[in-house]
């Protein structure tokens, strides 16, 4: 389960034998989550890693009177709070789907980083990664139309399941609903529902029941102006 | 405050129905109603584009057009908070 925390890492950047050893060594605790269940929330000081193994995974902050904004979508591989390692959470992560996660206790991590640094080199580069979206995400809501905006979030996805080996013939898992993606584009449901409709009259992809099906990739990229440079995968999915 | 609703198509992709919204003369808001696309909104009237107090990140959607009407009149009349200091706000 822990390979899932290799294969991630080896997007970036390969790691010795000796590194993908100390990697399956590191215990780990299993824990499920359900749709929309916190996996660790604003404020708290966790003292274990949250690897996502299977399902889905989003950050988010709520304002006080409900309005929530999400910043970012976990595939499985990602460690969903490791800022909890070195600081604070200073917002929440929530499942999006059912998610199977394992909690690695701070220690064993701090102890691999300092005895490895490759691994520690190569998450560090999953962290600017990390950061290199969040870029990609403020231009799209501050310059880019809302057609755009969605066409370039479902591009986003669909590479990065990719690069994890979680799409097939064109399908993938994305079981987020109308509200999650407003919430993360900021859009009304409305302006969402809407711009579904036309991507899907375009041809460029289905949307339905969890399942995103591509039926133009280059269509749909163009559609996004998406340029998976930003991701720095060392395969990105076609 | 009474509101004066003007019908108008509006280009949003949609079947088009929809007004303007004024108020004392000014136009506050322009009201859009749902297709049957929309499902559990459908047929409801959408808060497309609100001018000053009413232009929000969270349009709402209401049943049927009294209720658009309430909410508009309810948010324009809410005490416009000072924005200095010193500046009395309104009253």
């Amino acid at each position: 389960m822990v390979g899932r925390l290799v294969e991630n890492l080896e997007l970036y950047g390969r790691l010795s034998e000796l590194d993908r050893r100390a990697i399956a060594a590191l215990p780990l605790t299993l824990r499920r989550f359900e749709p929309g269940e916190d996996m660790v929330i604003e404020g708290d000081a966790p003292s274990h890693c949250r690897l996502l193994i299977s399902g889905l995974a989003f950050r988010h902050k709520t304002l006080r009177d409900g309005r929530r904004q999400i910043m970012s979508f976990h595939v499985p591989g990602d460690i969903c709070d490791i800022e909890g390692l070195l600081l604070s959470m200073d917002h929440s992560v929530s499942a999006l789907s059912r998610a199977e996660v394992g909690f690695i206790p701070h220690l064993a991590m701090e102890a691999l980083l300092d005895g490895h640094p490759a691994i520690s080199r190569a998450l560090w580069r999953t962290e600017l990664v990390e950061a290199a979206v969040a870029r990609e995400w403020m231009v799209g809501m501050g310059r880019r139309t809302a057609y755009a905006r969605i066409a370039h979030l479902f591009c986003e996805m669909y590479a990065r399941l990719g690069a994890m080996g979680l799409v097939e013939n064109g399908r993938c898992r994305f079981p987020i609903t109308q509200t999650h993606l407003s919430d993360s584009l900021g859009l009304s449901v409305v302006h969402t529902n809407r711009v579904l409709q036309a991507l899907r009259g375009d041809g460029l992809l289905s949307f339905r029941g969890g399942e995103l099906i591509v039926h133009d990739w280059p269509g749909l990229q163009a559609a996004g102006e998406f340029d998976p440079a930003y991701l720095h995968l060392r395969s990105v999915a076609a | 405050m009474d509101l004066i609703l003007q019908p108008v198509m509006v280009d949003t992709g949609e079947e088009g129905e929809g007004c303007l919204v004024f108020a004392e003369g000014w136009l506050v808001a322009v009201l859009v109603r749902l297709s049957d696309s929309h499902e559990d909104e459908s047929g409801y009237w959408f808060l497309e584009k609100g001018f000053g107090r009413l232009d929000r990140p969270d349009p709402p959607s209401f049943s049927d057009l009294p209720t658009a009407e309430q909410w508009i009149k309810e948010h324009l009349e809410i005490r416009r908070p000072p924005r200095w200091p010193g500046d009395p706000g309104e009253a």
